[in-house]
């Protein structure tokens, strides 16, 4: 022992990659089998990439550090379940770059919270919460409403998803643009853009969307992907 | 000018990289404490969030970032550079160019880290949350510090490698590749800020907390370990108290830690053989933890009356202290029954703090106390009473942060999951938020006490390197350090 | 006068970074790439200015002290 460990103390390049080989084990055992193991995300059917609004509407999620005091991820626990429904599976995020499973509730989880709420009640929650729940602690995001979304680079967007795994196909990305207003304008036809974005939620804009219209389109789809009453147990075993 | 190791004769080290990481680090404590103070006040009355760039969202990762990386990545860039001149007596390897750039380049990674979360680029990875060029920058400056550190000591005049190098030397290697593999992902454009993640869903969670976890265990924990076996034996003048100690829970710290990332994932999508693996590690972590505790306080057997005599031992010795706690705590959380009750709550807020303020920020405090006369050749501290106050100004705002928060977590944890007699949820979420405002106002107390504190320190060491009666008697001599445990390393 | 290697090294390593900086101000998509251009092109100019000066400094120090020996 004193001598083998004589030997390492004298080469400072044994110690380094000694101590990097020790560190690596723990990473790849844990990691490597969850890309390798086929049920490491359930096969169940509805979960679909994101349309471009809601694709945006996730950016500014990020941007605003939504994740830090709101989780994506209800657990197996009776009473997440009991309050916030059925609990999360990992396919539901499998689009997910990044997850935003959150770590910190100072907020309710928003895994389900699509549909939950009208659209009306999003708009004023998100714009002044307090008016609406006086104990919020959230920040006002009225400022969101009165800016336009930028969509220059909306393609870009969409085109670096796919390079890291994302299945949009080449008429996704042709009509993206007309895509992502169609989901802004309830007057306009819809059926294109649900035949490709099945139960895509339409919110009340005017064809030329807000921060604020994204974001309420993405946190109506969260959670409505997946129809559990045509899950099975075993599919959603791991 | 000489850059290499006389035998017999002084080595002429390169202090003045060290000195100014010492002042960054003094600044970025200030800076990451009143940013957390703010933020804490936030959560106390949300009015405070009053533009955009000064919502919580965007703020708390410039709290996290400017704590850990800035306060907490100068204290450790700089203190390595300090100890590896002297346990290896040669002086920084590569030239002053280089070690000016680590510098330079790390701040200005941090600062550009922090305005671009104001603007609202983040890849919301926690701890991990600058956006792509910011990463590749720091790799940069990272593959350089690694440089003139392994550089260093290949050129040392010394047989052994001191045993606080170790510690520093994994944890470059390692953060190198945690930062690496987390953030791996694809810009929109080389000229945009915006990228995507190359990971999604459940695998990117075990690989965010991999970085996440290990971003606490050898950003946090193992260098600090190194600053705690030199400073600890040179403040209290005793030899390490067990060398074989050292080495076993060196390498079993190092082995264990990287696979306790799972348990902040429990009962959540990931796989059920992983979170078990996660938890089992996690509750092993405890025995190499409690390891070094043992090493750091037996090292002051037969030199504890020192305490009463020096304030910046005190801060060393409470932050191992402390580092023993948070050690205890974080196995039992993440034991799963217990995780069920306070995964999402603000006991692991108090948890982290009471490793962060209590472990983090005191072992570097005891480490300045003692590094600031050294360093600008003064013969003593300017007032030990004003470091005093400090002490118990500090550790009074620890108590009031982590008490607040065991309350609070508990408190949520048992809310959410309280039921009426029809088994139905008793408290709606909004009720608990609710209940929690008194303890958000108490935590913020607890961490305006600390920056108190912080200034006080400021004060004195300024004073320390200006003030007349500090002077020492004459030149002071380049002092070859070699704490007296590295004689029993050495063996 | 020698120059010293790593300061060669370390001032064309940072030089590129200035380019890199001046080409990111040219294209970007965003302000943060903006501002990300423009501190990489003022950090190369200040730290390759600094390395300059020290470079003469410890060169007109050195020279001093010969004069100083011969008098």
């Amino acid at each position: 022992m004193r001598l083998s460990h004589a030997f390492i103390e004298r080469n400072a390049i044994v110690l380094l990659v000694l101590a990097l080989l020790t560190v690596t084990i723990g990473g790849i055992v844990e990691i490597v089998p969850l890309f390798t193991i086929e049920t490491t995300v359930e096969h169940v059917q509805g979960v679909r990439p994101y349309s471009p609004l809601e694709l945006r509407g996730r950016d500014i999620y990020v941007r605003e550090g939504c994740y830090l005091c709101h989780s994506q991820m209800i657990r197996t626990l009776r009473d997440d379940v009991a309050r916030y429904g059925h609990y999360s599976l990992a396919a539901e995020s499998m689009y997910d770059h990044p997850f935003q499973w959150g770590s910190k509730r100072i907020g309710p989880d928003l895994a389900r919270v699509g549909g939950k709420y009208s659209d009306a009640w999003m708009y004023a929650h998100l714009e002044h919460p307090r008016r609406l729940v006086p104990e919020s602690l959230m920040p006002d995001f009225a400022f969101l409403a009165r800016t336009p979304l930028e969509t220059r680079d909306l393609l870009a967007r969409m085109k670096t998803n796919i390079e890291v795994g994302v299945p949009y196909t080449k008429a996704d990305l042709a009509q993206a643009e007309a895509d992502l207003r169609a989901q802004d304008d309830p007057s306009a036809d819809h059926s294109a853009l649900e035949k490709r974005y099945h139960g895509a939620h339409v919110v009340p804009g005017n064809g030329h969307p807000t921060e604020l219209d994204a974001l309420v389109a993405y946190l109506q789809v969260l959670g409505t992907m997946v129809d559990f009453k045509d899950v099975t147990p075993a599919q959603e075993r791991q | 000018m000489s850059e290499h190791a006389l035998p017999g004769g002084p080595v002429l080290y390169n202090d003045a990289v060290v000195k100014k990481f010492v002042i960054a680090c003094l600044f970025w404590a200030i800076a990451a404490f009143l940013v957390g103070v703010y933020i804490a006040s936030e959560l106390a009355w949300p009015q405070l969030n009053i533009a955009p760039y000064l919502n919580f969202g965007r703020l708390r990762p410039v709290h996290t970032s400017a704590a850990i990386f800035a306060f907490g990545g100068s204290a450790l860039i700089g203190t390595s550079f300090y100890v590896v001149q002297r346990t290896c007596r040669a002086r920084l390897w590569g030239g002053d160019a280089l070690a000016n750039f680590v510098f330079w380049g790390y701040q200005i990674f941090i600062v550009l880290a922090a305005t671009s979360y104001l603007m609202g680029f983040s890849k919301s990875r926690e701890y991990a949350e600058p956006e792509w060029h910011l990463d590749l920058l720091l790799v940069l400056v990272w593959v350089c510090y690694l440089l003139i550190y392994l550089g260093t000591l290949m050129r040392r005049a010394e047989p052994h490698i001191y045993v606080a190098n170790w510690f520093y030397l994994s944890f470059i290697i390692t953060i190198a590749l945690l930062v690496i593999v987390n953030n791996l992902g694809i810009p929109i454009s080389p000229y945009s800020a915006k990228s995507y993640s190359w990971f999604s869903g459940v695998q990117d969670a075990m690989v965010q907390w991999w970085y996440g976890h290990n971003a606490v265990g050898f950003f946090l924990t193992v260098p600090f370990l190194g600053m705690m076996y030199y400073f600890i034996p040179k403040a209290a003048n005793r030899p390490i108290y067990s060398y074989r100690l050292s080495i076993v829970h060196f390498w079993a710290l190092i082995f264990i830690y990287i696979w306790a990332g799972p348990h902040h994932l429990l009962w959540t999508a990931l796989p059920d053989w992983t979170q078990t693996l996660g938890m089992a590690f996690s509750i092993m972590l405890w025995m190499p933890s409690w390891g070094g505790m043992i090493n750091g306080l037996m090292t002051l057997s037969g030199a504890w009356d020192k305490l009463r005599t020096d304030p910046g031992l005190r801060f060393s010795v409470t932050a191992v202290g402390f580092y023993g706690m948070a050690t205890f705590e974080g196995p039992a959380m993440s034991i799963r029954s217990v995780n069920a009750l306070v995964h999402y709550s603000d006991w692991v807020i108090g948890h982290v703090h009471s490793g962060t303020l209590g472990w983090v920020a005191f072992i570097v405090f005891g480490a300045l106390y003692y590094l600031v006369p050294n360093l600008w050749g003064r013969k003593g501290l300017y007032s030990v009473r004003l470091a005093a106050w400090h002490y118990w100004i500090a550790t009074l705002g620890i108590v009031f942060y982590i008490a607040s928060m065991w309350v609070a977590g508990l408190m949520e944890g048992l809310m959410w999951r309280a039921y009426d007699r029809f088994g139905f949820l008793k408290y709606s979420f909004v009720q608990v938020v609710v209940a929690e405002h008194p303890f958000m106002v108490l935590r913020m107390i607890g961490g305006v006490l600390f920056t108190i504190g912080a200034v006080l320190m400021i004060y004195n060491l300024w004073m320390t390197v200006n003030s007349p009666s500090t002077e020492a008697p004459r030149a002071t001599p380049v002092a070859i350090g070699l704490p007296a445990g590295a004689v029993v390393a050495g063996e | 006068m020698d120059l010293e290697p790593s300061d060669v090294i370390v001032g064309l390593m940072v030089a590129v970074l200035g380019l890199l900086g001046l080409l990111l101000i040219a294209r970007a998509w965003d302000d943060e790439m903006y501002l990300f251009g423009m501190v990489l092109a003022g950090f190369a100019v200040m730290f390759d200015f600094g390395l300059l000066r020290r470079h003469y400094d410890r060169r007109d120090a050195a020279l001093a002290a010969r004069r100083g020996g011969h008098e």
